[in-house]
């Protein structure tokens, strides 16, 4: 009996070491990489803004001057990793921007990679509207920091000409890349948005269209002449109409920037593009949704299209008067 | 060999806290790791929190309510949340703080003071009035520098207090370098600015590291013929010289040089951005929406909701 209790201490004993082996394996590798995960996390909510109760308790100091009704917010707190560390879990937003030269367009495309530098997991595929690369687009995305791939390729004059939409080309070939890189059939999960140079972006819109499953839309400010137009969206949560002055009755009634693709729809369906010819002013968003999508399965978001996190806008052309006929300025001086 | 119990948790508790050590360790070096990127060099910026030496920069930005305020302050606050240590001051048009900017400064994750002054009826510009006919902003920059004075003088250090003061408009471009150029003012500091006075450029005109003239396309005769976007001025001057403002009825094209007259002369000008060579910052303007399909609608009592804000 005695010698059975002490076989039987022995077995528990070594019972034990092998559960105190697991135990430590857990401590030294997969609680530091909760942790990394988690720091992960908070420097988004950071960057994101999310920071109502934490940030306000802890890291500012408020308080109102009674006399001047001033408000002073300090915060502790900052990012300072640009862009944000490349997540596993998080999907790929790939951005299409065409662009093309003009003088503000190295301004355009600075507070652009300024508002991207804040999005983790971000590709930005900018397409140039020339028959090279240009030596300035080049440049200034090798010093962005972002992750990015440069194509190009040149409108015709003629189509141009014709008073077609800008940038049409562009997205294609974009498009066409995408299908070119990625496997129908891989796990790699992305979305694809089309993003003009001069719109104003809100970083709670890309947190946005990451949920995107197939289409997913939103209200677009000063779109369409109005001071936003939106998708219809009924009690089910499910589009079935715009809020638009003109022509409500295109298949999809929404400006390029209302609107995310899932990678996978676009792999899957390898012929859909925009069109290039024959197509109405105002039509070609719908040229490409329809070979994709039906109105039932669009995704609104934006707290059901309620909200706006996106600005249709644009830069006024400058007055360059007096650079003369022969140009006042040195040239060789980047602008 | 026998492992008493006891010994093995005792061993278990020294393993779990050299791991949770280096777990801590390793958090360190991760927060300091690039993203995936395709370049051959990412330059990182530091991870740990601002050192105390690093100068503070005093943005104040005049704003008014418009259609295309929100999405201005916005794509400028995506900017400025990249600069460590700036403090942002907004001064809005307004006889009382808007809840489309107190929101927006709240959520922005920014430090900043909100203020606000209404320009005098005389002094603003009217429907239709060309925006070169009025001074714009003048009495919400001249509140910044008056609340930054009086901010300031509670703080130690009295006049001596590091940071930089610069006048940034809501509509403008601004890379992030020029920050950093701006950071070691002494004085006054310059560069050039893109896409202003009728030219591609403005530039200070710098030999043997001083500047000796202007290169601008109108009125070169000014004192200091540059735009607000191309010029930040040093705490320490802006404190010890209290008087020192905007002039509101300066004329057309004074406005900047009614303030740093009284601040500095054209050799004591500190050159950056490469010896004023290179552009980071550009004075864009964003265009007025279309609304008539708004107005119409709006005629007929069909107009869009107003509680969305825009």
């Amino acid at each position: 009996m005695r010698e059975s209790v002490v076989e039987s201490e022995h077995k528990n004993r070594a019972r034990l070491l092998p559960k105190a082996c697991h135990h430590l394996v857990k401590e030294i590798f997969i609680i530091p990489e909760r942790l990394a995960v988690h720091h992960q996390q908070l420097s988004d909510d950071g960057v994101e803004g999310k920071r109502e109760a934490g940030g306000q308790a802890q890291d500012s100091k408020e308080y109102c001057a009674s006399d001047k009704d001033i408000v002073e917010v300090v915060r502790t707190e900052y990012v300072y990793t640009r862009p944000p560390p490349w997540s596993d879990v998080l999907p790929t937003i790939h951005i299409i921007t065409p662009t093309y030269s003009r003088p503000v367009q190295k301004a355009e495309l600075t507070r652009l990679a300024n508002t991207f530098l804040h999005v983790p997991n971000l590709h930005w595929i900018l397409v140039e509207d020339s028959q090279r690369r240009t030596s300035l687009v080049t440049r200034f995305l090798r010093e962005t920091g972002l992750n990015y791939t440069h194509l190009n390729v040149e409108t015709p004059k003629n189509y141009k000409a014709r008073g077609n939409p800008r940038g049409t080309m562009q997205r294609n070939l974009a498009l066409r890349w995408l299908r070119e890189t990625f496997n129908a059939n891989s796990s790699q999960a992305g979305i694809v948005y089309f993003a003009d140079d001069d719109n104003a972006y809100s970083l709670e819109l890309f947190e946005e269209m990451r949920s995107t499953q197939k289409v997913s839309v939103w209200p677009v400010a000063f779109a369409g002449g109005l001071r936003y137009e939106s998708p219809k969206v009924n009690a089910a949560g499910k589009v079935y109409g715009w809020e638009v002055v003109f022509d409500p009755h295109r298949p999809f009634a929404i400006d390029m920037a209302g609107f995310a693709i899932n990678l996978r729809v676009i792999l899957f369906k390898p012929q859909a593009y925009f069109k290039l010819r024959g197509v109405k002013g105002g039509y070609q968003e719908s040229s490409l949704l329809q070979g994709l999508v039906t109105l039932n399965d669009l995704e609104p978001k934006a707290a059901n299209c309620t909200k706006i996190l996106v600005w249709h806008i644009r830069t006024e052309r400058p007055y360059l008067e007096n650079e003369g006929k022969k140009g006042f300025s040195d040239p060789n001086m980047e602008v | 060999m026998k492992l008493k119990l006891k010994t093995v948790f005792v061993l278990y508790f020294m393993v779990s806290l050299l791991g949770l050590i280096y777990a801590l360790m390793q958090l360190g070096k991760w927060s300091a790791q690039s993203g995936r990127g395709k370049l051959e060099v990412t330059k990182q910026p530091q991870k740990q929190p601002a050192k105390p030496s690093l100068s503070t920069i005093f943005v104040i930005t005049p704003t008014y309510a418009r259609l295309v305020q929100k999405a201005e302050l916005t794509r400028l606050a995506q900017t400025f949340l990249h600069v460590p240590h700036l403090h942002w001051i907004v001064v809005e048009d307004s006889p009382h703080k808007t809840p489309l900017v107190t929101d927006l400064l709240l959520k922005s994750g920014l430090t900043y003071t909100h203020l606000h002054i209404p320009t005098a009826m005389d002094r603003k510009l009217q429907e239709g009035d060309p925006s070169w006919l009025k001074p714009r902003g003048v009495e919400q920059r001249n509140e910044g520098l008056r609340w930054l004075r009086e901010d300031r003088r509670a703080q130690p250090g009295g006049d001596d207090q590091q940071g930089v003061v610069y006048f940034a408009d809501d509509d403008n471009t601004y890379s992030l370098q020029l920050f950093e150029e701006m950071r070691s003012t002494q004085r006054v500091s310059v560069w050039p600015v893109g896409l202003v006075g009728g030219m591609k450029y403005e530039r200070p005109v710098v030999e043997g590291g001083k500047v000796v003239r202007f290169h601008t396309g109108w009125r070169p005769s000014r004192p200091f013929p540059m735009d607000m976007a191309g010029f930040a001025v040093s705490l320490k001057l802006v404190l010890s010289n209290p008087e020192a403002c905007f002039d509101g009825e300066a004329p057309m094209g004074f406005l900047e040089s009614s303030f740093l007259q009284g601040l500095v002369t054209m050799e004591e000008l500190e050159p950056k951005a490469d010896n004023c060579s290179k552009v980071l910052v550009w004075h864009t303007r964003t265009e007025k929406p279309k609304m008539k399909r708004e107005e119409a609608l709006q005629a007929q009592g069909l107009g869009s909701d107003p509680a969305v804000e825009v």
